[in-house]
């Protein structure tokens, strides 16, 4: 994934109000912004504006149906992210045994 | 996802391991990348890559022979010229002394993980996610 997304998501997952708008709409299912509002107990604008902010993202879609507008998860970013931090990990499992080898060069040279 | 966590049995007391972490040259004898980093609380600087790439950090704490503590800057210069974002995330290295040697333990999570609303340390993507 590009650097700039991993970002992006983890920039818009560090808002605890949208991580609750994630978890309730991983529970729900495709919900309104309204629907939303009244779950988690803020105004809708409010909502309106963390949802923005989840799509820009790309970790929330909206789909309209009818006269209202759902807003659903987009599992691939969250993946995404799971797979940076993976990458992240990697990188020190090499570090590790690279500083490994270079205290057991030292020590024998000691 | 909001946590990376990895640890290595080193076969020497931290007395021995500390100068890889406590100098600049000792870190770029294994990190990947060139270290150029003033290795005292609040001191700077950037890890240089063989591509050329570059990333700064702040040195957060200093503790010898048993921690060294840095945060990464939420942004890259690549190989190509370029200044990309990524996210800040902090690396937290501890030495234990244990039996046959050295427990060194690597965290590295974003920083804002440590900010209000956060997960536990050592919580995970669905802890994040429901905090």
């Amino acid at each position: 994934m590009k650097p700039d997304r991993a970002d992006a998501i983890f920039s818009a997952l560090a808002d605890p109000t949208r991580r609750q708008v994630i978890r309730a709409l991983s529970q729900h299912g495709p919900s309104s912004a309204t629907a939303l509002a009244a779950d988690l107990a803020v105004t809708r604008q409010a909502v309106a504006k963390h949802l923005s902010a989840l799509a820009e993202a790309g970790l929330v879609t909206a789909t309209r149906r009818g006269r209202e507008k759902l807003f659903q998860i987009s599992p691939r970013p969250l993946t995404d992210a799971v797979s940076w931090m993976a990458e992240l990990g990697a990188r020190w499992d090499e570090r590790l045994a690279a500083l490994r080898d270079h205290v057991a060069a030292s020590t024998r040279r000691g | 996802m909001d946590v990376v966590e990895r640890e290595i049995l080193i076969a020497a007391p931290p007395g021995l391991v500390w100068p890889a972490l406590a100098h600049a040259d000792g870190l770029s004898a294994w990190f990947g990348a060139d270290a150029r980093v003033d290795l005292q609380p609040g001191g700077r600087g950037v890890f240089r890559w063989p591509d050329g790439a570059e990333r700064p950090v702040v040195v957060e704490d200093v503790e010898p022979a048993r921690r060294l503590a840095f945060r990464w800057l939420p942004f890259q210069r690549t190989a190509g010229g370029d200044v990309v974002a990524l996210p800040s995330t902090r690396v937290l290295i501890t030495l234990d002394e244990v039996p046959g040697g050295t427990r060194v333990r690597v965290v590295e999570q974003p920083a804002f993980s440590l900010g209000a609303g956060a997960p536990r340390a050592g919580g995970r993507a669905s802890a994040m996610i429901a905090s």
